[in-house]
């Protein structure tokens, strides 16, 4: 399907702030990811909107190391948390995108806003695990340790599931749901051992990673699976 | 005028790019042979060699 200018320059504008959280995930540490707010222009305006569609993920080498996140970065965040609410008839994917972005604002700044009330789980109920999986992993950004919401917790009632639809997205060559997926296996308790995750996530990695969001889950995967264990 | 209305003049950028970015298809599955999956994912532990190529296919045509 071809693609407006608009949509490439948005999707070449996610990918380089992808790159820069994958750099500061190897880096093992908080480097400054997202653009400041004085960014004057479109380069400015088109970072602000990757900000959004990369989501509460923008933020999270701070948030996985325990580091405070840059005023500048933060307040670049909250921007586009305001900039870009939901439609009302916006897709779930996107109303808990914005959530998860506010609930990353709320952790890195209390003084933040709460968030708003939980969108529902409903369009996953009775969804296939092939959907189940699709869904998941583009809500990847959700699946943080420690962090729940009704979206982990309908995750966690369907390890096998979810497992399923890893293996299936290796087989399909979907490198990006492929790493999402891993991300949230990470995570859940009960994946049978034969999936044997860390060497999909090598695999997902050797195939994909050139794509900076697949390195970004399979980075973000990697170090919550390091600390689960440490 | 709000932020998100300067947002787009300035770049064109609507919501719906926005909102179609955060809602996207499933990717059209590539199927390749299963062989050449499974050689492809026997990584040598640590220094993640292939240890196995593809078996060479006589060209078509």
């Amino acid at each position: 399907m071809e693609q407006s200018g608009t949509s490439t320059r948005l999707q070449a504008a996610v990918q380089d702030l992808a790159s820069g959280v994958v750099s500061a995930l190897r880096g093992g540490g908080h480097a400054h990811v997202v653009p400041p707010v004085g960014t004057d222009g479109e380069a400015g305006d088109l970072a602000l909107a990757a900000v959004r569609v990369l989501g509460a993920d923008a933020l999270l080498p701070g948030l996985l190391s325990r580091t405070p996140p840059d005023p500048a970065e933060l307040a670049v965040f909250r921007k586009a948390v305001e900039a870009y609410p939901p439609r009302g008839d916006a897709a779930p994917t996107v109303r808990w995108s914005h959530w998860a972005m506010a609930r990353t604002l709320r952790r890195a700044d209390p003084s933040s806003a709460e968030p708003p009330h939980e969108p529902d789980t409903a369009w996953l109920d009775g969804a296939t695990w092939q959907v189940l999986t699709h869904q998941l992993a583009v809500l990847a950004p959700l699946a943080l340790p420690g962090e729940d919401c009704a979206v982990s917790r309908l995750a966690a009632g369907r390890p096998v599931d979810v497992a399923r639809g890893f293996v299936r997205a290796v087989r399909r060559r979907d490198w990006r749901q492929a790493a999402g997926a891993g991300r949230w296996l990470t995570l859940l308790p009960g994946v049978p051992d034969t999936v044997g995750l860390d060497t999909g996530l090598d695999f997902v990695e050797l195939m994909g990673g050139q794509d900076p969001l697949v390195a970004l889950q399979v980075q973000a995967a990697r170090r919550m699976r390091t600390g689960a264990r440490g | 005028m709000r932020t998100d209305e300067k947002v787009q003049e300035v770049t064109g950028i609507q919501a719906a790019d926005i909102e179609a970015a955060l809602d996207p298809a499933e990717a059209e599955g590539v199927y390749r042979d299963s062989r050449q999956a499974a050689a492809l994912a026997l990584l040598s532990g640590a220094t993640k060699l292939l240890l196995s190529p593809p078996t060479p296919r006589p060209k078509k045509g």
